[in-house]
């Protein structure tokens, strides 16, 4: 019986990005916390349609190579605040998925990240 | 596998199609991509279901400046098991336009209207005894001191004993599909149609991928095509079929703010049944899901200055200003992805309208008793006081908002002009001999309401037609 093909997964590109980001926006998260979060925002990017993920890696491929170089995590904070055409849809994509999953599974997080 | 009728899909157009030709004594195998989920399974509205019962977790987008996220359920009921269940009848000058415009024959507004009343009765349609809820009355209350014309929309609901909290939704996997089923017809699960094998303008073989990824192949003798307005026209160019496919989408552009009063009226798992229908068809207003994760998305995208109200989650609710859009979307598929290209244009009235909509909710807020609004759009300000609103409304731009829509259709337009239609009067797609759609893809345009209740009417008559002129093999 013949079977379809799999794709490559974006976890590697994609959760460096979402911690850098998540760090920054929520501090005081719980690292368990944060974790479980970058975790559902990997599922949620592996499981968009074929078009969109191309988008994804490809932005997801540039911020991953800013942050490898000395001082990148800053400049690719940096550059996430700005409202920058196309780049800025993906770290955008991010916390939406991310700001969704923290405020409902505990509700009650303040808005830095602490838990209430 | 092989049936006399294979239906693909089982949402509003799917499991009413599969009804009807079930009990006119048709072998009906009605394929589903995505899986049987139990009503209550899940908490509606929140993330499990989206993983569940939403193509892509919900996280789809038709490509434009701006980009539009858009949401399809793949379920079995598809959209009818996840949207908000507001039931409209279908508007009858909708109707005539289209039969004048897009030359749609035999398209009887009596007989519609007759098959409306059965659907109605098929979902028990109705209001929510005693009162619709916080967060409905906001909208009532602040269209009253308005004057603007509102009412509370009915839903595919059944309530016991006069009771609101007993409400249990209507949707396809409650009503059609085990009527379908009943008749005799069967139904897959986990398994999405990748093409149609054509010959000569006649399809004859389905070829199938499980969810575990094995291939196999259906026979049959007639198609109806019903995996929405997205899914439907991408199957046919993947099967080679061409004409006016996937070229004229149409969808109700949507953007949204967030309202927080003095008392607590959050419903996590619920959404407003009231609209706003004074500035319709052009605009109207309405309600959205308002979970807290939900409430944390709308306020992200000026997350700087909005995110200190998050802890007040619960005084909070998010409402919609949709537009009947000018613009127009392409459905796309390209050898070798395995989702469809989906992109929109917005034209500059559609911009103009969202920002004006937006403002004009912004006010019914405030006439609701709003003490803050939190418009979604990236450099908005909160607005406290009606002088708030031209600041507002000055800054907006629909480039920086977040404009959603999950209302989509018109990608097979239904009708005899060729140029402008997919599929003929009755939903068969010009140039084939057994292909037929019958989902809200027929659609000649949005209809300004929500339009389920469209679909479902103009399904049923369809697969009627069909069941008048073809014989079940017996």
């Amino acid at each position: 019986m013949a079977s379809a093909p799999r794709h490559l997964s974006l976890d590697r590109i994609v959760g460096p990005f979402a911690h850098l980001l998540l760090a920054a926006d929520l501090p005081r998260l719980p690292d368990e916390r944060r974790l479980e979060v970058v975790g559902f925002v990997q599922r949620r990017a592996d499981a968009v349609p074929s078009f969109t993920r191309f988008g994804i890696t490809m932005i997801a491929v540039v911020y991953r190579a800013i942050m490898v170089v000395p001082g990148g995590r800053g400049a690719a904070r940096f550059i996430a605040a700005r409202p920058l055409p196309v780049l800025a849809e993906y770290p955008r994509l991010i916390r939406s998925l991310a700001y969704a999953y923290v405020w409902e599974r505990w509700p009650d997080t303040r808005p830095d990240g602490a838990a209430r | 596998m092989d049936a006399e009728v294979l239906v693909i899909g089982s949402g509003a157009g799917g499991a009413t199609t599969a009804a009807v030709l079930a009990e006119a004594g048709f072998d009906v195998l009605v394929v589903e991509e995505g899986e049987w989920i139990e009503q209550g399974s899940v908490v509606p509205f929140s993330l499990q279901q989206m993983d569940l019962q939403y193509r892509a977790g919900g996280v789809t987008v038709a490509l434009g400046l701006p980009s539009i996220a858009y949401t399809e359920g793949r379920c079995a009921g598809g959209g009818t098991e996840i949207n908000s269940g507001l039931y409209r009848r279908p508007p009858e000058d909708v109707l005539q336009r289209w039969a004048d415009d897009f030359r749609i024959a035999d398209l009887d507004l009596a007989e519609v209207s007759s098959i409306a009343d059965e659907v109605e009765r098929a979902l028990s349609v109705s209001t929510v005894p005693g009162g619709a809820g916080a967060p409905s009355d906001v909208l009532r209350r602040g269209a009253d001191r308005l004057g603007w014309q509102n009412s509370e929309i009915p839903r595919w609901m059944k309530y016991s004993n006069d009771d609101a909290g007993s409400g249990q939704r209507q949707s396809m996997t409650r009503t059609y599909l085990p009527r379908a089923v009943a008749a005799g017809a069967r139904l897959v699960t986990g398994c999405r149609i990748e093409r149609l094998e054509m010959v000569g303008g006649r399809a004859s073989r389905a070829i199938t991928m499980h969810a575990d990824g094995r291939l196999g192949s259906i026979q049959f003798r007639h198609v109806f095509v019903c995996g929405g307005a997205i899914q439907s026209p991408a199957l046919l160019q993947r099967s080679r079929i061409s004409g006016h496919i996937g070229r004229s989408l149409a969808v109700h552009p949507t953007v949204k703010l967030t309202a927080r009063f003095a008392d607590e009226l959050n419903v996590p798992d619920d959404v407003p049944v009231h609209q706003v229908k004074e500035f319709a068809p052009d605009l109207s207003f309405g309600g959205s899901a308002s979970q807290p994760g939900l409430v944390a998305l709308a306020l992200s995208d000026q997350w700087r200055t909005f995110s200190k109200a998050i802890t007040d989650w619960r005084r909070m609710s998010i409402y919609y200003a949709a537009i009947t859009s000018e613009g127009r979307g392409r459905v796309m598929s390209v050898r070798g992805l395995r989702d469809p290209i989906v992109t929109y244009r917005l034209t500059r009235r559609d911009r103009a309208m969202l920002g004006s909509g937006l403002a004009r909710l912004a006010l019914l807020m405030l006439e609701a008793g709003a003490e803050e609004v939190y418009p979604s759009y990236r450099g908005a300000p909160v607005v406290r006081k009606r002088r708030d609103l031209a600041t507002m409304q000055s800054k907006f731009s629909a480039s920086k908002a977040s404009v959603m829509t999950v209302h989509l259709c018109s990608t097979v337009p239904m009708g005899e002009d060729t140029a402008l239609c997919g599929a003929d009067s009755f939903g068969r797609v010009h140039g084939t001999a057994n292909v037929w759609v019958n989902d809200a893809s027929l659609l000649p345009t949005a209809p300004g309401v929500n339009p389920q209740g469209t679909v479902m009417a103009l399904a049923i008559r369809n697969a009627r037609r069909f069941a008048g002129s073809e014989r079940p093999r017996g």
